[in-house]
């Protein structure tokens, strides 16, 4: 028997040369096997240990994402404040002309929900593109996939948090009260963040056998900025449709409480979610969470050879 | 024995597209290679294209899983696989040359000390900090191969790359990689310039249709290469 599989049993890990899956304990003295197995259950936990394990190399890839973004642009990170103003601009004149009314406060929860939706949007599409998009970087060592999987996201939320100040003349020019409610706005971008970061990791091994998923992915997000809390809001949402299953079937769409939740936060507004509406939308973060590690561990190492 | 890589039966074979099941066409891939690699030791290998050379050495950098068997390492292991590859073009040389440094699991502190190393043995000087797009493939080959040897890996594998840039360039680079040897690495090389191999290996193997056809010195596996060119 080899070094190698002694090793193996002594950690009393059952061996399957087969099967494959993350890295073993740091030990530079021994040959040890570059694949082993484990259970499923613990690639969750797996997942962030290794994170932890890759924090320096993830920062730098996060800083390259946000250098590297806006970098040949005049404006540079001002955009990031830019777009959602711009496009809120867009939004509020079409809605004001097809609905015919106007609310004061209305650019400003478009505002929110552009920023939301772009989160969202962005890290399910980055983290779904992370292994075709990264391959030439984990050539280099033996890197975790789960790293370039994760510093997308993380991107996102930093900008989101910059574009965030495009509110501020909303407070102005509106005189909002500042309330201790604006403290939440990180935790609902971190779970819109994080609800689109396990989502894209269900899908990207997917992707590289299937690219056609890619083209689905692509679809569904084009299709669920309509659908979710962007141009309407929940009130409005709540007013046409009651509380029927309706408004269970809304309630699936995981952007919808963090969205108004922001709005809530930012406008000194309460929109009345349900409590079953919060629960809804957190087993569902933990639901995709628990999905998306467990694939993305299992068959990100086997799909990049497809790639 | 001081063997900083083990290869048990290692087999892995891509998926044939679906247009191709129907004829039962063979999948490439490597199959059941085995062999080790003992520290110090320079091992090429060569074969012709489509053989499987770059797909071993991904397995050897664990990139790719294999369907069946074992690869064990010792140490740092790190792929040096093409000009510029995994290279961001909008950083600059230097930002590279931390981001490569950091998927080393290099610190800031541990990359900092050997930045300026990098930065003279690239001979890029004001060019270290301008965006990669900006540079020659010369250039970019020069940068790939400072910072795979400035990080003094246990086992550094080079795929068609040393043979890029002048002849200055290349020899340089090429006692780099002795350098490197002699301070405890080793090194795999995957090229097509015989001459280069004959003089840094110690060892060859030639690879066939994914299999392994003779593991031996230099010289007789070269004569063996030029004989199935020939035939």
């Amino acid at each position: 028997m080899s070094d190698s599989i002694e090793k193996q049993t002594s950690f009393g890990i059952v061996m399957d040369d087969h099967e494959m899956v993350l890295k073993t304990p740091e030990d530079n003295s021994e040959l040890t096997p570059l694949w082993q197995k484990r259970n499923f259950y613990l690639y969750p936990f797996v997942m962030f240990s290794d994170l932890i394990g890759s924090r320096h190399l993830l920062s730098l890839l996060v800083k390259r994402d946000i250098a590297t973004r806006y970098r040949r642009a005049y404006l540079g990170l001002f955009w990031a404040i830019l777009e959602p103003l711009l496009l809120a601009g867009i939004y509020s004149v079409i809605f004001t002309i097809l609905v015919g009314r106007s609310d004061p406060l209305y650019a400003a929860k478009v505002v929110l929900g552009v920023i939301g939706w772009s989160l969202f949007s962005r890290s399910v599409t980055s983290s779904a593109k992370s292994l075709t998009d990264s391959v030439n970087l984990f050539q280099f060592a033996r890197v975790p996939k789960s790293v370039f999987a994760t510093n997308g996201p993380i991107t996102n939320i930093i900008l989101a948090l910059f574009s965030l100040l495009s509110v501020i003349p909303f407070f102005v020019i509106h005189d909002l009260p500042i309330t201790i409610n604006l403290l939440l706005l990180p935790f609902w971008l971190f779970i819109l963040s994080f609800t689109g970061w396990s989502i894209g990791l269900l899908v990207a091994p997917i992707s590289c056998k299937i690219p056609d998923v890619m083209n689905i992915v692509n679809f569904l997000v084009r299709a669920g900025f309509f659908l979710s809390p962007v141009m309407w809001t929940y009130d409005m949402f709540s007013k046409r449709f009651g509380e029927g299953w309706q408004s269970v079937v809304a309630h699936l769409n995981p952007t919808i409480v963090p969205i108004t939740e922001m709005r809530d936060a930012v406008l000194g507004t309460s929109s009345n979610v349900p409590s079953w509406g919060y629960g809804l939308c957190f087993g569902m973060v933990v639901i995709f969470y628990l999905f998306g590690s467990i694939i993305f561990m299992r068959s990100a190492h086997k799909a990049v050879v497809n790639i | 024995m001081n063997i900083v890589m083990r290869l048990e039966n290692v087999t892995l074979e891509y998926p044939v597209p679906r247009r191709y099941r129907k004829e039962k066409v063979k999948p490439s891939g490597i199959r059941n290679v085995s062999f080790e690699l003992k520290k110090g030791e320079v091992l090429g290998i060569i074969g012709r294209n489509g053989s499987g050379k770059s797909t071993l050495l991904k397995m050897m950098a664990g990139v790719f899983p294999p369907n069946s068997g074992q690869i064990s390492s010792k140490g740092a292991v790190s792929l040096l696989a093409g000009v510029g590859v995994g290279f961001n073009k909008e950083l600059t040389g230097r930002e590279n040359a931390y981001l490569y440094g950091a998927l080393m699991g290099r610190n800031r502190k541990q990359i900092d000390e050997l930045i300026e190393e990098i930065q003279s043995f690239a001979e890029l000087t004001h060019h270290f900090d301008r965006p990669f797009r900006t540079f020659s493939s010369g250039m970019k080959a020069r940068l790939g191969i400072s910072v795979a040897t400035a990080f003094k890996p246990d086992l550094l594998l080079i795929d068609e790359v040393l043979g890029v840039g002048d002849v200055s360039f290349r020899e340089k680079s090429q006692k780099k990689v002795k350098d490197l040897i002699e301070t405890s690495g080793s090194v795999i090389i995957v090229s097509h310039s015989l001459g280069m191999l004959k003089d840094m290996c110690t060892r060859m193997i030639l690879i066939e249709d994914g299999e392994i056809l003779i593991d031996d010195e230099p010289d007789a596996v070269i004569a063996k290469y030029i004989e199935i060119l020939a035939s």
